[in-house]
């Protein structure tokens, strides 16, 4: 039972730790990663079943539940980490864009996040009974390495609610720059579902600032 | 989510104009999707299913897992579906899905390709910086790596184009991709 509770605690550090993507843009009483992990896995869920996914919902629920448990231990890492600039100007314009990397560089940094994440994984999991052990290594790598279809459609939904988040922080923020997440979105995803989803934030948020106007 | 985009066309046994918009078609109408693969990314997979059907076959029977599967950096994820039999069966079941409703991508008749298609890396310049993307199907889709999914937003507006083109995705925020090049590399 002490294992157990020593992984509870230790997982509870993610309803404290900021998500990264907004204490580099300034925000104030940014998300949580814990936060983050509580809308993703409920967006999941009333996505899928909404529009007739017909997916094992458990499962897709539990993959979100355990998609950044690493971070406890890995960080959240965005992609702006290896190129942001201390100054607070030159970052100011950094962010305005998505970032660019060379083939080389975009391979080292997915396998140095991956070597990162996974090790973090298994420090954080290492006491569990076997079972549960391997039951969630083996729902991180589905998300990871889109291995089922509800690993697949996470590993976008989750994404999506980060783009959700930003949204709503540039409606109180307008100096909050949306281009990246748009660019990353239309590069991004490819889900029908989740694409028509992209639309209607897209209509919730600026064609009323539009009718408004 | 608004795409300016002239109409594009696409590259899987020939590129043809109209070919493009069967594809979409197709994978929207059929309730089991066809996967675009790479010969590579085949090969990986049937070479994966193999192995799997071969571990289940040796589990029922009580017998030793073969070698292959004993090393983590090979196959990092049986290690855990040597545990569970749930997740095994169903990654099975998931493979044979998709290698009974794949399509090989192969490069398009030399005069094709100057036009984007799946399988082609494209050099682009956006937002002033440079990027490349090779334009693939969705489960080899990971834009991390350059891979665009030929089903996105910007994969459906790139393909159909030639290189000097100038490709809008607009709505809410405009985006132009300018295409510098064209290559096809399938092996």
């Amino acid at each position: 039972m002490d294992k157990i509770i020593k992984f509870l605690i230790e997982i509870g550090k993610l309803k404290k730790m900021p998500r990264r993507g907004w204490v580099i843009r300034d925000i104030k009483n940014p998300e949580t990663i814990a936060e983050h992990i509580f809308r993703a896995a409920l967006m999941a869920w009333v996505l899928a079943e909404s529009k007739g996914k017909n997916f094992n919902v458990g499962k897709l629920i539990k993959i979100a539940l355990v998609h950044d448990l690493c971070e406890v231990y890995a960080g959240d890492i965005t992609p702006y980490d290896s190129i942001l600039p201390r100054d607070k100007e030159k970052r100011r314009e950094l962010l305005k864009t998505w970032p660019r990397f060379s083939e080389e560089e975009k391979k080292r940094l997915a396998d140095e996040k991956y070597k990162k994440e996974r090790v973090g994984l298994e420090k954080l999991i290492k006491d569990l009974q076997p079972k549960l052990r391997n039951e969630m290594r083996s729902l991180w790598l589905d998300y990871e390495k889109g291995l089922s279809r509800e690993g697949r459609f996470f590993k976008h939904t989750d994404r999506i609610e980060s783009f959700l988040q930003a949204t709503e922080y540039w409606r109180i923020n307008k100096n909050l720059p949306q281009n990246p997440f748009w660019v990353q979105a239309r590069e991004l995803h490819d889900d029908p579902v989740l694409l028509e989803f992209i639309n209607q934030i897209d209509k919730e948020f600026h064609k009323k600032l539009k009718s408004r106007a | 989510m608004g795409l300016t985009s002239k109409v594009p066309a696409a590259n899987i046994e020939t590129t043809q104009k109209g070919m493009y918009n069967a594809i979409i078609n197709r994978v929207n109408i059929m309730d089991g999707k066809t996967f675009y693969l790479t010969k590579e990314k085949l090969r990986g997979l049937q070479r994966e299913y193999d192995e799997l059907v071969e571990f289940e076959r040796r589990k029922s029977l009580g017998e030793e897992a073969p070698k292959i599967l004993e090393s983590e950096d090979l196959n990092p994820e049986f290690v855990s579906f040597q545990e569970d039999v749930g997740f095994l069966r169903s990654r099975i079941d998931e493979l044979r899905n998709i290698l009974d409703h794949h399509e090989v991508i192969k490069n398009p008749a030399k005069d094709q390709q100057n036009v984007v298609g799946l399988g082609a890396r494209v050099k682009i310049e956006v937002d002033g910086q440079k990027d490349e993307f090779t334009l693939v199907g969705t489960l080899e889709a990971n834009p991390a790596l350059g891979k665009i999914s030929n089903e996105s937003p910007v994969g459906r507006a790139l393909l159909g184009h030639k290189a000097g083109d100038e490709v809008v995705v607009s709505s809410p925020i405009k985006t132009i991709y300018k295409i510098k090049s064209i290559k096809y590399e399938i092996s």
